[in-house]
């Protein structure tokens, strides 16, 4: 019996898993895909993807939107509100019985760690690793705030999740970014307010965005810095001047450190944060398991679509070599058809 | 002269060949020995060229050498056997044989569709229809303008059919342009008829291309011809619809035959470095190719006919005027049909 890699995604609005899909079927690397949208289809816990079956996984995203809409007989803006995180948890609580029910080794990242990733947690490891990162707090009070701007000339306050969209009545969308504090607009800030992560502001030369896959970093570095628009945060794109966006090899040293961090965290995918300051020293920001690596490929022509599709067939021959010895011959047959490429 | 690429905003400038020396030796040192090395009298020089590419946003100046900015890899493949496709289209052919069903299964990304004749708009919307649920991202329609079909149709059309990503109308009355589907469909108006594939292979300024893909593909492969296939009005399968060689009609023939025909694989591998003259030209990896006119129809390797620049002078001439060009033209028979 032949074993699949098995995709977990979402239906639309998902470029890297169509492309990276796409890789698989020209290398002719059997594979499932399973959209959090098919889990509609379902009839029964049976119709779940089978662990003999599968021979690893990549978890790529949960779902993009619930076929079905779904509001109470008197909605008002709470309730509306309460039931879609409901409805949420609902679906976790199906999605992530996949978690158990395949083998952990299986996974390419481990899944539990993945979802439940904390920001706190990473800088605290990346640190035991000897990775440098910049000066994080989380306060509650302008007291704290003040006395840490003593020692860092100005701070940033981002979120310890991730950053949220709000649209108000008219439709009209806001966007959650990264703030600067300094002596100048402390006095904006409350006396006493919800725990919020501060940090010391870096002030960069350039971001560096890393790709993390398998051992090896292939990173990127963006250079934003021209455009006063996008000086906080990269992400607030400036359609008219795009960052300038070039291929970057981090010092093989912090590379080995970055490995290590990966692996203690059960990731064979992601996505690093990094920051290059004035000086020319490294900050490193966070990880994103599940990042958008299209962004970093494309420009870098790094084919890491390819690299990936490719790492996912290895794991095919892995789980052969395993548990099906006697076909050792198809296995080595299956192998042989890109020549020159490891 | 040289040619300074900007893969990512796809622009190009040409520039002296003396200009492009200081651009590769700032690589290695930095602006002061830049300055020692070529002489105190050239300091404004290169201040001026430093200044050029910080203004055009290609580099910034630093207090140290970045060898971490590692160049670019050249590199180049694609998921898919074919890559592009064009089809002369015509009526009479059956577009439904298992040739073509296959052919759209590899993951072909572009398609140009030609109507050399008048079609009406659910003419072209029955044959665009049987790309849906295929991974086709981009259709390009080349069609004879027709009054009635004015741009708001078009723009029905286009919204209907997402692939449909550019349109060229032929036989117009007049040159324009316009967008179509807020703005991001385009569709030029071309004053002079498109009614054979003669008129293709022309070379000129603002057909070159700065950009990653075709960059790196003129690196390995040939850019006109590298996983494409045509099939020309009278259904034959072809490299592309101007060559006169052709692999079989598509009622008949097999896919995986014609793609493991080295004959077909042949031209696909034949470089701007391997070409006559092309080898020497700054324009190489921005210009596109063409084989099926070239300069010496004996030889595979020589330069394209239908382009006029000579980069030993930097000089343009009209190519159909060319003393050296005029046998290969009464051969390929194209005096009568260019315009
Ligand atoms: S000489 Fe060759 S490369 Fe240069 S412009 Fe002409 S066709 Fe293009």
């Amino acid at each position: 019996m032949s074993q699949k890699i098995l995709i977990l995604s979402q239906s639309h609005l998902e470029s890297t898993t169509d492309h990276v899909c796409l890789w698989m079927d020209y290398l002719q690397i059997p594979f499932l895909r399973v959209n959090g949208e098919d889990f509609f289809q379902f009839e029964n816990l049976g119709d779940l993807p089978d662990n003999t079956a599968i021979a690893a996984v990549w978890y790529r995203r949960k779902i993009n939107s619930y076929p079905v809409e779904y509001s109470l007989k008197q909605p008002d803006f709470h309730t509306q509100y309460t039931l879609k995180r409901f409805l949420i948890d609902e679906f976790n609580g199906i999605h992530s019985f996949l978690f158990h029910t395949i083998d952990r080794h299986k996974w390419l990242n481990d899944p539990i760690t993945e979802d439940r990733l904390n920001k706190l947690h990473v800088l605290a490891l990346a640190r035991q690793h000897g990775i440098p990162t910049p000066f994080t707090e989380v306060v509650t009070t302008s007291v704290a705030i003040a006395a840490l701007l003593e020692n860092y000339r100005e701070l940033i306050v981002k979120p310890l999740s991730e950053c949220i969209f709000l649209e108000d009545a008219d439709g009209d969308q806001y966007k959650m970014l990264t703030k600067t504090i300094n002596s100048a607009n402390l006095r904006m800030v409350p006396e006493k307010f919800f725990p919020s992560l501060v940090q010391e502001k870096i002030v960069k030369k350039f971001e560096i965005r890393t790709f993390y896959l398998d051992g090896e970093c292939y990173s990127m570095a963006i250079f934003s810095q021209n455009n006063r628009k996008t000086k906080e945060d990269f992400r607030n794109y400036d359609t008219q001047r795009p960052n300038r966006t070039v291929p970057y090899k981090l010092p093989v040293e912090l590379e080995k450190k970055l490995d290590g961090l990966m692996k203690s965290l059960g990731f064979r995918t992601g996505s690093i944060d990094l920051m290059v300051d004035m000086e020319g020293q490294y900050h490193f920001l966070e990880i994103n398991p599940e990042g958008q690596f299209g962004m970093v490929s494309y420009p870098c022509n790094y084919y890491l679509e390819k690299k990936l599709a490719r790492l996912l067939h290895k794991s095919i021959s892995h789980e052969e070599e395993i548990h099906q010895q006697p076909q050792r011959k198809e296995r080595t047959a299956a192998v042989a058809v890109f020549p020159g490429e490891s | 002269m040289s040619l300074l690429c900007d893969l990512q905003l796809r622009r190009y400038y040409h520039i002296p060949n003396d200009t492009a020396d200081v651009y590769l030796f700032l690589q290695q040192h930095a602006i002061e020995e830049c300055v020692a090395h070529y002489g105190e009298d050239n300091r404004e020089t290169i201040e001026g060229y430093i200044d050029f590419v910080i203004s055009r946003e290609l580099g910034f100046k630093d207090h140290q050498l970045l060898p971490e900015l590692t160049p670019l890899d050249l590199s180049w493949d694609r998921y898919a056997d074919v890559t592009n496709v064009i089809i002369e289209y015509n009526d009479a052919i059956d577009y439904t044989a298992s040739f073509f069903r296959e052919l759209f299964d590899l993951h072909v990304q572009a398609l140009e569709i030609r109507y050399y004749h008048a079609v009406s708009l659910d003419n072209i919307r029955a044959f665009v229809e049987r790309f849906n649920g295929t991974t086709l991202k981009y259709i390009k329609l080349v069609l004879p303008y027709d009054k009635s079909q004015d741009l708001q149709l078009l723009d029905k059309l286009v919204k209907q059919y997402p692939r449909i990503k550019s349109l060229l109308i032929h036989s117009s009355p007049e040159l324009r342009q316009d967008k179509i589907f807020d703005g991001s469909v385009p569709v030029v108006f071309f004053d002079r008829p498109v009614n054979s594939c003669t008129a293709c292979g022309e070379i000129r300024a603002n057909y070159f291309v700065s950009n990653l893909e075709l960059f790196t593909e003129s690196q390995h492969y040939n850019t006109c011809l590298n996983r494409k296939l045509s099939i020309n009005l009278n259904g034959y399968i072809k490299n592309c619809p101007s060559m006169q060689e052709d692999f079989g009609h598509i009622t008949t023939a097999s896919l995986r035959q014609v793609l493991d025909n080295p004959s077909f694989q042949r031209y696909g591998s034949i470089r701007k470095d391997d070409i006559a003259v092309c080898r020497d030209c700054e324009f190489r990896h921005v210009c596109t190719d063409c084989r099926a006119y070239v300069e010496d129809p004996e030889d595979i390797h020589s330069k394209p006919l239908k382009c006029g620049y000579d980069p030993y002078t930097n000089e343009w001439e009209e190519w159909t005027q060319h003393p050296m060009k005029q046998t290969a033209i009464a051969w390929y028979g194209l005096k009568e049909t260019n315009n």
